[in-house]
C-alpha cells in the first residue's frame, strides 16, 4: 500500500527549490551573493512587543488558550478592524490562528467539496492555488495585466464565475505584486460579487500596513458592507510588525463560519501559541508610529529600485502601491543570449543566468503563475538592494 | 435575490465535532463566571509553571531578534535537541530530516493522517482514546476501527485483538502510553507482544504517540516501541512534545521522529496549512530539552502521590471503582455503582455523561464522561491540579455519590 495519500500529490512542487538551492551552493563556495528573494520584513520585532510576550511569560501566560484566541487578544482584532476598516465585528466573529496561512487553510478545509472552484487574480502567491487543490478544490486563475497595475478587471472576474465558484480570494496588497486595492478600485468587483450571491469572499490583507504615497487601501466589507456575511476578512502582524516567526495571523467572519474554523482548528492544532498571542496583543494594542517610519523606509527603496529597474534594456517595472515586492517585466530580455553565453529562453533560465552570473538572487513570475517576469522583494537594506539592481543592469546591458 | 447566509461547509466538515472535554470545559467556565466555585477535572493541562530554564531561553530569543520565519520542519537547534532526547531516552538515532517540529502534538497527528490516509483507509485505535485521533481520522476521509481494551486488562490493547481488527486496508495503528484517558501504560513485555503481531503485517504504520512519556510511576523508564522492536522503526512515527512533561502547554510545541519519506510528506503537509512553529516556542522548547531535567522526576513525584490521593479517595465513594494506573495524569474509574439512581437534586443518572452532568450542576465539579473516550460507564478525572483542589473535588464526589438514591 502506498504511504502518501492522493491528497499529498495535489500540492505543486515548490518552483523556487532549484533557484533556493543554487544560491546556497554559490554562498557556501565563497560567492557574494545578494538575495532579492525575501518573503518577510527585514526589520526586527518592536521592543515594546518582545517587553510584552517577555511579561506575559513571566506573568505565566504558558497553558492552553481558547483555540479561537484569548479574549483579549479577539477584543484588540475586533478593535484593529473598528479602527482600520470601520468594519464591527462581534468578538465571536473573529479568530487568532498559526499566521495567515492557518487562517486560508481552516477556511477552505470547512467549505471546499470536491470540484468546488476558487476563483485566484494572477499572479499569487502559490499557497492559494495549493491550499485549494489540498482541499479538492480547483483553482481557477484570472491573469491581471501589468498595463493594469496587476490589478483584477470586474469584467475578468464576471466572466470567471460559474455555478461551482465557492470562493474568491483577493489579496491587496499582493504578493508578488504589490498592487493594492483601493475603495474605488473595489467598487467595481464588489458590484460583480453583488450579482452572484453564492460566491464566498476571501480577502487577504496581510500588507495593509505597507502602503505608500499615501494609498488608502480599502477592503471589501469596508466598501460593500451587504457582502459582510459571505466574506472572510483576514490580517495578521507578521508584516505589519515585523512578526514573521511569532506566526499570528486572524480573521472576522460571519459567525457560523468562524465557528466551523474553531472547530477545524481544534482539530489540527488548537490555539496559537499564548505567548505569541500575548506578543500580537501589545502589539495591536501599542503605538502605531512605529509603522509609518518603517513604511517611510520602504517606499525609498521601492522608488530606488523601480527607478534603477527601469533603466536595465528589456525590463519594465510598474511602480506598484505597496508590499515590499516589485514584479518586473522581462520579455525584452527573452530570445537572448548572456554574455556568459546562456540563452534567455524563459523567466526561469533569466533568474537563474541572473544568479550564475551577477550573484542576484530573485524569484521568477512562474512561481507565482505568472510567466514573462520576476519578483524582487525590496526588503532589505538600501546598500544591497543599490548594488542589486546595478548587477541586473549590467546583466541585461550585456544581453545580445 | 437571497443571500447565503450559511457558509455552505465541506462534507469532510461535517465530520469534525467538538471535543466532549472542550464542551465540558465551556460549561464550567460559564457557571465560574457566574459566579459558582468550580474545581474542574476536566482539562489535561498540568498546572506547574514552565521551568525557568526554558522561559530564559525564549527571553534571550526574542532579544537577540529570532523572530523571523523558521524553517517549516523546526529550527536546526531545536531539531538537534530532539535528536539528543530520543538517544537520550530511548536511544534511539533519528538522522536530523527524520525529525519535525509543529504547533503541538495535535498537528503531528494531523500532518501524518492527513499526508496517509485516503478515503476508506482504516486506523486502528485502542479504546478508551483521546477523542482527537477518532474526530481527525474521519476528518481526513478515513475509517476509524476501535479496539476495546477492557479493564480487566488494566486497559491495554492485547495482541489477539489487535491482529482481529487488522485488515488489508488497515494504515495506521495508534498507540498511546501512558494513556488518556486511563493512565494505562504498556510494559516492555507487552509492547512485543503486539511488535509480534505488527511484524506480520507489514503494511501497518504506528503512531507512538509518546506525550506523556515522562509522568510514568514506576522504577522502570518508559519504553517506546520503535525501541523495543527496531525492525519497526521504518514504519513507526514516535511522537512526543514538551507540553506534560514541561507543562508547556500554551507554546504549542510537539514533535515526531520517523522514516524519512514520511517526515518529508508531513512537512509538506504542515508547509502548506500554516508554515513553521513560533521561533519563540521553539527556542523555549531548546532550553527545556537541554537544561537541568531533574525537575521533570520531581514532578512526576508529586504527580503520583496525587493519582494515589484520588484513587484512595474514589474508592470509598459508593457505586465507584477506581483502577490505578501507571502513568499520565488521570484516572478512569468506572461508575456502573451509581447508574439507575437519583441525585439528591432530582435528576436521574443513566449514563456517564447524565454523572457528569449533575455532579458539575449540583456540586460544581468539572471532569468529562468516558462516553467521550469511548467507553461508559466512566468518567475521566484529571489530577493535574493542586492538592487543595483535589481534596475540595473528591469531598464533593463523595457527598454526591452518597446521595444517590
Amino acid at each position: 500500500m502506498k504511504l502518501i495519500a492522493e491528497r499529498l500529490d495535489r500540492i505543486s512542487p515548490s518552483q523556487t527549490i532549484a533557484i533556493a538551492t543554487k544560491a546556497r551552493a554559490l554562498q557556501a563556495a565563497g560567492r557574494d551573493i545578494i538575495s532579492l528573494s525575501a518573503g518577510e520584513p527585514d526589520f526586527d520585532t518592536p521592543q515594546f512587543v518582545k517587553d510584552g510576550a517577555i511579561a506575559a511569560i513571566q506573568a505565566g501566560e504558558t497553558k492552553y488558550t481558547d483555540v479561537a484566541g484569548t479574549p483579549a487578544l479577539r477584543r484588540a482584532v475586533v478593535e484593529k478592524f473598528r479602527r482600520d476598516s470601520g468594519i464591527d465585528y462581534a468578538p465571536d466573529e473573529v479568530i487568532v490562528s498559526t499566521g495567515g496561512k492557518q487562517v486560508i487553510f481552516n477556511a477552505m478545509l470547512a467549505t471546499l467539496n470536491a470540484g468546488d472552484e476558487a476563483i485566484i487574480p494572477s499572479p499569487c502567491w502559490v499557497s492559494y492555488p495549493d491550499i485549494v487543490a489540498l482541499a479538492e478544490g480547483t483553482p481557477v486563475f484570472v491573469p491581471c495585466s501589468q498595463n493594469n497595475g496587476f490589478k483584477l478587471r470586474a469584467e475578468d472576474l464576471e466572466a470567471a464565475i460559474t455555478p461551482r465558484t465557492k470562493w474568491f480570494i483577493l489579496n491587496s496588497p499582493c504578493n508578488p505584486t504589490g498592487a493594492a486595492y483601493s475603495a474605488a478600485d473595489l467598487r467595481p468587483i464588489c458590484d460583480v460579487l453583488l450579482r452572484h450571491p453564492d460566491v464566498w469572499i476571501f480577502t487577504d490583507d496581510i500588507y495593509e500596513k505597507l502602503v505608500y504615497d499615501g494609498f488608502k487601501p480599502a477592503t471589501i466589507v469596508e466598501v460593500e458592507p451587504a457582502l459582510r456575511d459571505r466574506t472572510v476578512t483576514m490580517n495578521g502582524c507578521s508584516k505589519a510588525y515585523a512578526m514573521t516567526g511569532w506566526r499570528i495571523g486572524f480573521a472576522g467572519a460571519p459567525k457560523a463560519l468562524i465557528k466551523a474554523m474553531d472547530k477545524l482548528q481544534s482539530q489540527s492544532t488548537s490555539n496559537a501559541s499564548s505567548v505569541s498571542q500575548a506578543a500580537a496583543l501589545t502589539g495591536l494594542t501599542g503605538p502605531q508610529d512605529f509603522i509609518g517610519e518603517m513604511v517611510a523606509v520602504y517606499r525609498e527603496r521601492r522608488d530606488l529600485v523601480v527607478d534603477m529597474l527601469n533603466q536595465a534594456p528589456g525590463i519594465t517595472c510598474h511602480k506598484p502601491e505597496g508590499a515590499f515586492y516589485v514584479f518586473p517585466s522581462m520579455r525584452g530580455c527573452l530570445g537572448k543570449t548572456t554574455a556568459k553565453g546562456a540563452k534567455i529562453t524563459d523567466d526561469e533560465s533569466f533568474v537563474i543566468a541572473l544568479l550564475d552570473e551577477e550573484g542576484v538572487a530573485c524569484v521568477h513570475g512562474s512561481a507565482f503563475i505568472y510567466p514573462d517576469h520576476f519578483r524582487i522583494s525590496y526588503a532589505t537594506d538600501t546598500a544591497s538592494l543599490r548594488e542589486g539592481c546595478s548587477r541586473i543592469q549590467r546583466f541585461c546591458r550585456g544581453l545580445s | 435575490m437571497s443571500v447565503s447566509t450559511r457558509p455552505g461547509l465541506s462534507q469532510r466538515f461535517g465530520r469534525v465535532r467538538v471535543a466532549a472535554t472542550v464542551a465540558m470545559s465551556i460549561k464550567a467556565r460559564a457557571l465560574r463566571e457566574a459566579g459558582h466555585d468550580v474545581v474542574t477535572f476536566a482539562i489535561g493541562e498540568p498546572d506547574f509553571a514552565t521551568p525557568p530554564h526554558a522561559i530564559e531561553a525564549a527571553h534571550q530569543a526574542a532579544l537577540r531578534g529570532d523572530t523571523k520565519y523558521p524553517p517549516q520542519d523546526g529550527t536546526r537547534a531545536l531539531k538537534a535537541a530532539i535528536q539528543r532526547q530520543f538517544r537520550r531516552d530511548h536511544g534511539l538515532d533519528y538522522a536530523l530530516d527524520e525529525i519535525m517540529v509543529s504547533s503541538g502534538a495535535k498537528q503531528v497527528l494531523f500532518n501524518a493522517l492527513m499526508a496517509t490516509v485516503d478515503d476508506g483507509d482504516e486506523v486502528i485505535i485502542p479504546v478508551p482514546s483521546w477523542a482527537a485521533y477518532t474526530l481527525m481520522t474521519k476528518l481526513v476521509g478515513g475509517t476509524p476501527v476501535h479496539v476495546t481494551c477492557p479493564q480487566n486488562n488494566r486497559f491495554r490493547l492485547r495482541p489477539e485483538d489487535l491482529e482481529a481488527a487488522i485488515t488489508p486496508r488497515t494504515k495506521w495503528l495508534m498507540l498511546n502510553y501512558p494513556n488518556n484517558p486511563t493512565g494505562a501504560v504498556a510494559s516492555r513485555a507487552e509492547l512485543a507482544g503486539l511488535a509480534e503481531v505488527l511484524l506480520r503485517h507489514p503494511q501497518v504504520w504506528v503512531m507512538a504517540d509518546d506525550m506523556y512519556e515522562h509522568l510514568y510511576y514506576s522504577d522502570e523508564r518508559y519504553a517506546t516501541l520503535a525501541e523495543v522492536e527496531p525492525r519497526l522503526m521504518d514504519r513507526t512515527l514516535t511522537v512526543s512534545g514538551v507540553s506534560k512533561t514541561y507543562a508547556m502547554t500554551g507554546w504549542r510545541i510537539g514533535f515526531a521522529g520517523g522514516p524519512k519519506d514520511l517526515i518529508r510528506a508531513m512537512v509538506s503537509m504542515q508547509g502548506t496549512s500554516a508554515a513553521g512553529v513560533s521561533t519563540i516556542g521553539q527556542a523555549a522548547a531548546v532550553g527545556a530539552l537541554d537544561g537541568p531535567q531533574e525537575l521533570v522526576a520531581e514532578r512526576a513525584a508529586i504527580y503520583r502521590r496525587r493519582r494515589d490521593f484520588v484513587v484512595d479517595a474514589l474508592n470509598t465513594c459508593p457505586g465507584i471503582a477506581c483502577h490505578r494506573p501507571e502513568g499520565a495524569f488521570y484516572v478512569f474509574p468506572n461508575i456502573a455503582g451509581c447508574l439507575g439512581k437519583t441525585t439528591a437534586g432530582g435528576r436521574l443518572v443513566q449514563t456517564d455523561e447524565d454523572f457528569a452532568l449533575a455532579l458539575l450542576e449540583e456540586h460544581y465539579v468539572a471532569l468529562v464522561q468516558g462516553a467521550a473516550f469511548g467507553m461508559s460507564p466512566y468518567l475521566r478525572i484529571s489530577y493535574a491540579t493542586d492538592d487543595a483542589s483535589l481534596a475540595k473535588g473528591m469531598e464533593r464526589i463523595a457527598a454526591f455519590t452518597r446521595g444517590l438514591r
